[in-house]
């Protein structure tokens, strides 16, 4: 019974004192919503922060801090000397890098952001167009706080697929592939708006090039599977309309389900062939060529099949010409022979001649209530 | 000489329950990053390392189960007195004990280190040993049933393991798996030798056994809860080599963790700051079992009573414990760990059989001669 009592005021105690471990009271801190990363002077790094901080009386305050340092942790201080509250980062959404910086390479911070267990690994990661200090630093129409505008911005379009996915996790995970490059959106401030502006291609961590926000889709469609999207096409008129006025069809189709297959055919060169297979619902179309007739679906289809197919094989032509392998052409052949035992190197030669063969199937699998 | 063990019916367990404890005993610090030490050797077939790795340990299981059963009713120290006499006897029974409490430090420490780089910078070690090790006295100190108990609950929490993993499943990437088995067979065994230190506590059923009621299904019971952590232990490794990259896994110090902290629920953001809170549940009977199976071997060679040796006992660990602090000298301990749990648990079973075969025979032997005379 002594022993007893002994331990259970010995864990009330614990209980009792374990409370204070560590406390970080919301009144009490600033929380580090959004950080932007740009090349400042003589190798350092230039932080712009977004600190929210919680106020139970007024409405909570946010506000942006710039500081140039050799490295994050010692920006975090100065932000902390500035700022009436302890800040702390457990609450990060987006990581935003300037285009300078995301040229010169982004290995450093990287490594700092996945090293740091209060961070985790569900952020986004952003280029900016321009700087990041600007974009931040920016007056924006009916936006109290950037943060979490650039976040809903980010996240609802890479949940719609109109962005390519760039969580940190798959960030660093192609980055850390021998064989794998990363590509991460990119951000721009228009005016008074903040849009999503186009994709930024990487070679070994450093930005080599970028798309246009129109490629986004053909993009994903490369990537992976892939379920949402528009696309307006113009296909030659030649045997599909009645009426001879017309030189070219503007046609609007939906991308319902979409999935991509990846062959190494010849090891030596080496090849592969990709096929992409999509099923699509007919939006828009001139109203002189009836849908109801067999053979005109199928020359639209084969039309499509030609647009896309040129379009996608541009893309990857593009992306093997600035030597960034982000579709995983490199892990698959990694894959695929066996003993190859591939280094960085040997991949980067070897993908400067890979021939891919596109090919696309694309099937219109209903058009909409009239004819 | 106190030789056989008089086990009071109300101190016995009935046979299922081997399932929970094995699987308590088994899953522990090491699944926190048990996928890098594996990949460095075994690389992309670091799956079937812990598939042949969970082969060896049933056939080890085996033997120990058969050594076992010739000595009815005695647990590995009972059967050291029997076979080695009682002073070299004693003497492997206190190279068994410290066996287990240097896996109660290496457990302790390494709990430690998660939480100090995970959730509380800050906290101050010894006030995590101290809170641990009083949970731990209570728990030993309820006797063996509670410890059983406690087990149970830990089996719950570790079957909920690999549901949560299927979230971070969306970004797996199935062509990390490929090619298989392209590595050197020496590699893939070195490997398996690195599982050691994810799949030690098994060996402890040769102490559980003399509480067990029906020894006949001892062995089934055993064979399941292996095969429940390997389910466990595989899963897990498959879900981390298809979601991480290869080079990047290298890097990572506790991959399962890190893919943890990939799911996100509305109401709480960072569940894995939840689930290693937890994870004490899943080390308390880890380490009560280590405790008691020292405790056995102790009042073989000294009696003491449970109090006093269980407080004795938590305060030369917190004392030892003071001096592992940095991550270099963790990963020393683990090392030093693997290596002699690798013989205790892998060879020594082995060895052992062999050398209760032969007393077995002597006796059969010396039984005939008397009959004779």
């Amino acid at each position: 019974m002594k022993q007893f009592k002994l331990i259970v005021s010995l864990l009330l105690s614990i209980v009792l004192v374990i409370g204070c471990a560590d406390p970080k009271i919301l009144e009490r801190v600033g929380i580090v919503t959004l950080i932007g990363y740009d090349a400042g002077e003589e190798d350092k790094v230039t932080v712009t922060s977004v600190v929210r901080q919680v106020n139970p009386d007024y409405q909570s305050t946010v506000n942006t801090h710039t500081e140039t340092e050799a490295t994050g942790e010692k920006t975090r201080l100065k932000v902390n000397l500035e700022s009436s509250k302890k800040i702390v980062a457990g609450q990060m959404r987006v990581v935003l890098f300037g285009e300078d910086i995301a040229k010169e390479g982004l290995d450093e911070m990287l490594h700092a952001l996945i090293m740091n267990s209060e961070i985790s690994t569900s952020i986004y990661v952003a280029v900016v167009e321009d700087s990041a200090q600007t974009l931040i630093e920016g007056q924006y129409k009916n936006v109290t706080d950037i943060g979490q505008h650039i976040y809903g911005i980010i996240e609802h379009n890479i949940e719609q697929q109109n962005a390519v996915s760039s969580t940190l996790h798959e960030v660093v995970r192609d980055f850390y592939s021998p064989l794998r490059d990363p590509l991460i959106p990119i951000v721009k401030k228009n005016g008074e708006n903040i849009e999503i502006s186009g994709t930024a291609l990487f070679h070994k961590g450093a930005m080599v090039g970028e798309f246009p926000i129109e490629d986004t889709l053909y993009l994903m469609m490369v990537r992976g599977k892939f379920r949402h999207g528009t696309l307006e096409l113009e296909l030659p008129s030649e045997g599909l309309s009645a009426k001879d006025d017309l030189e070219t069809i503007p046609i609007s189709i939906d991308s319902i389900k979409s999935y991509r297959q990846m062959k190494l055919v010849d090891p030596a060169v080496p090849e592969f062939d990709l096929k992409v297979i999509v099923q699509c619902r007919l939006l828009e179309i001139h109203s002189s060529i009836s849908t109801a007739d067999r053979t005109i679906v199928e020359k639209l289809e084969k039309g499509i099949n030609k647009i896309l197919e040129s379009e996608i094989s541009r893309i990857v032509n593009k992306s093997i010409e600035l030597h960034s392998d982000h579709f995983g052409f490199g892990e698959k052949y990694r894959a695929d022979t066996r003993n190859a035992k591939l280094t960085e190197e040997e991949w980067h030669e070897i993908y400067k001649n890979l021939k891919v063969n596109v090919k696309v199937q694309s099937t219109i699998v209903r058009d909409g209530v009239f004819e | 000489m106190k030789n056989s063990l008089h086990i009071s019916l109300n101190q016995k367990i009935n046979a299922f329950l081997l399932i929970v404890i094995v699987n308590a005993c088994q899953i522990g610090v090491g699944i926190h990053g048990f996928q890098r030490v594996v990949y460095q050797d075994a690389k992309q077939d670091a799956w079937i390392a812990v598939i042949l790795s969970f082969i060896y340990a049933h056939f080890v299981a085996f033997i120990m189960i058969k050594t076992l059963k010739m000595f009815q009713d005695q647990d590995l120290y009972g059967i050291h007195q029997m076979i080695f006499g009682k002073y070299f006897g004693n003497f492997l029974n206190s190279l068994y004990v410290l066996y287990c409490s240097f896996a109660f430090v290496s457990i302790i420490i390494n709990y430690k280190e998660v939480i100090n780089t995970w959730v509380f910078p800050h906290l101050a070690s010894s006030f995590l040993y101290i809170s641990l090790l009083i949970i731990v006295i209570y728990t030993f100190t309820g006797g063996f049933r509670i410890i059983i108990g406690i087990s149970t609950i830990n089996f719950l929490f570790t079957l909920a393991i690999p549901i949560i993993l299927l979230v971070p499943l969306k970004y797996a990437n199935i062509n990390s798996l490929l090619p298989i088995l392209d590595n050197d067979m020496i590699n893939l065994l070195k490997g398996v030798y690195s599982m050691t230190f994810t799949i030690a506590g098994f060996e402890l059923i040769n102490f559980i056994y003399p509480n067990v009621k029906e020894k006949s299904k001892v062995g089934k019971y055993v064979h399941i809860g292996l095969l429940t952590t390997l389910f466990v232990y595989l899963t897990t490794m498959l879900i981390a080599l298809t979601y991480f990259n290869g080079e990047q896994l290298n890097k990572l110090i506790w991959a399962t963790l890190s893919m943890l902290s990939m799911i996100k629920l509305p109401f709480f953001e960072r569940i894995e700051i939840l689930i290693i809170c937890g994870w004490m549940i899943i080390i308390l009977p880890n380490l009560c079992i280590y405790l008691w199976a020292a405790y056995r071997g102790v009042i073989r060679i000294k009696s003491i009573s449970p109090n006093k040796f269980v407080w004795s006992f938590s305060i030369v660990i917190f004392i030892l414990t003071l001096f592992i602090n940095t991550r270099s000298q963790i990963e020393m301990v683990n090392n030093i760990f693997s290596k002699i749990a690798f013989i205790i648990v892998f060879i020594y079973p082995f060895i052992l059989f062999i050398f209760a075969l032969i007393k077995k025979l002597f006796t059969k032997r010396k039984v005939q001669n008397d009959e004779t005379i």
